[in-house]
């Protein structure tokens, strides 16, 4: 932003200050930033245009606009919920392809007579219990989240639970990948095995991170 | 007007103000001020996060618009919006009309 446009150096180091205090989503971050920032400089011009300085024009701005902290504080919540949903679907998304990765080898090894041995049928079954109840769990927050929110409450820890349930989601994801590169030296089919491994290995990577940023999200605060 | 006797309020004057066609932020806000006759004392700064949270309910939906240089984000009623609004009407109706009833009864009623 230029000083040319009546709005000037006060509009960037207000944008600046803002976005420091913000934690959430890139995505959903730098679109409030923008917003705010935007809406910052219109109002710094509108007092430009009343005859005030740059400077004058920008303190008038803030007192009627708000303080980086004050607006922060009123957006915090609505990324911290962005950041909520964001994790809730990578895990609605991604848990259930271990699940389909295990059913559909175990449906061609056992075509080929050549089914998985016990352990790893055993430990398909407890690892598709927890991507099952994370894809559920994470399904229930995009919910309580949306729409139903007119309605709902939301509760306070959410952001902890989805990141919890992330993490267990992510665990079971990448324990799924380790189990299949094992099994894939003992299956007919094995590079459909150690392709599987792969597909489970790649879905622990994208969700740990957004359920580690889930689970450092502050409280959800009531609205403002 | 203090903020804190606006806050309950916030929903139903954003979806109002947005009743005639989309807006984008800076443009709602003074609409706002305009209709109220600035009476409102609202941190204008945090109508963002309420615009978000109206388009993350479904009442609102949003794009974003160039003007020249600029690029900005416009919001619109959506159908839920529209419903949403003259459910609020009729709260704000019912709930004036009960207070002004205690508050400034008619000549005789009050009994």
């Amino acid at each position: 932003m230029s000083g040319d446009d009546g709005a000037g150096d006060a509009v960037v180091a207000y944008r600046d200050r803002f976005a420091r205090l913000l934690r959430g989503p890139a995505r959903a971050r730098a679109r409030l930033v923008e917003e705010v920032a935007d809406g910052f400089a219109d109002t710094v011009r509108a007092w430009r245009a009343a005859g005030f300085d740059e400077a004058g024009a920008a303190r008038r701005a803030e007192a009627e606009f708000g303080t980086p902290e004050e607006v922060a504080a009123s957006c915090q919540r609505e990324l911290t919920l962005a950041q909520v949903r964001h994790t809730a679907g990578v895990v609605a998304s991604t848990a259930p392809l271990p699940l389909a990765c295990w059913y559909l080898l175990g449906q061609a090894e056992t075509a080929r007579d050549g089914w998985l041995p016990q352990s790893a049928q055993a430990l398909a079954a407890g690892l598709a219990g927890v991507a099952g109840v994370a894809a559920l769990g994470a399904l229930l927050a995009l919910a309580v989240t949306g729409r139903a929110s007119r309605w709902l409450s939301v509760p306070r820890r959410l952001p902890d639970a989805v990141g919890w349930l992330g993490t267990a989601a992510s665990g079971a994801m990448a324990g799924s990948a380790l189990a299949l590169t094992v099994a894939a030296a003992l299956a007919t089919h094995w590079p459909l095995v150690a392709l599987a491994g792969v597909a489970s290995a790649a879905c622990h990577a994208g969700v740990a991170p957004s359920a580690r940023a889930c689970r450092r999200q502050p409280r959800v605060a009531d609205p403002a | 007007m203090k903020a804190d006797a606006v806050r309950g309020h916030l929903d139903g004057l954003l979806l109002a103000v947005l009743e005639e066609g989309p807006l984008h932020g800076y443009a709602i806000i003074t609409a706002v001020q305009r209709r109220s006759g600035g009476a409102l004392d609202l941190r204008t700064g945090t109508i963002y996060p309420a615009l978000n949270r109206l388009e993350r309910q479904g009442l609102l939906a949003s794009d974003w618009e160039s003007t020249g240089e600029r690029r900005r984000r416009s919001y619109r009623l959506t159908d839920s919006g529209r419903a949403g609004l003259a459910e609020r009407r009729a709260d704000w109706r019912a709930f004036t009309s009960a207070i002004g009833a205690v508050l400034d009864p008619a000549p005789g009623s009050a009994t």
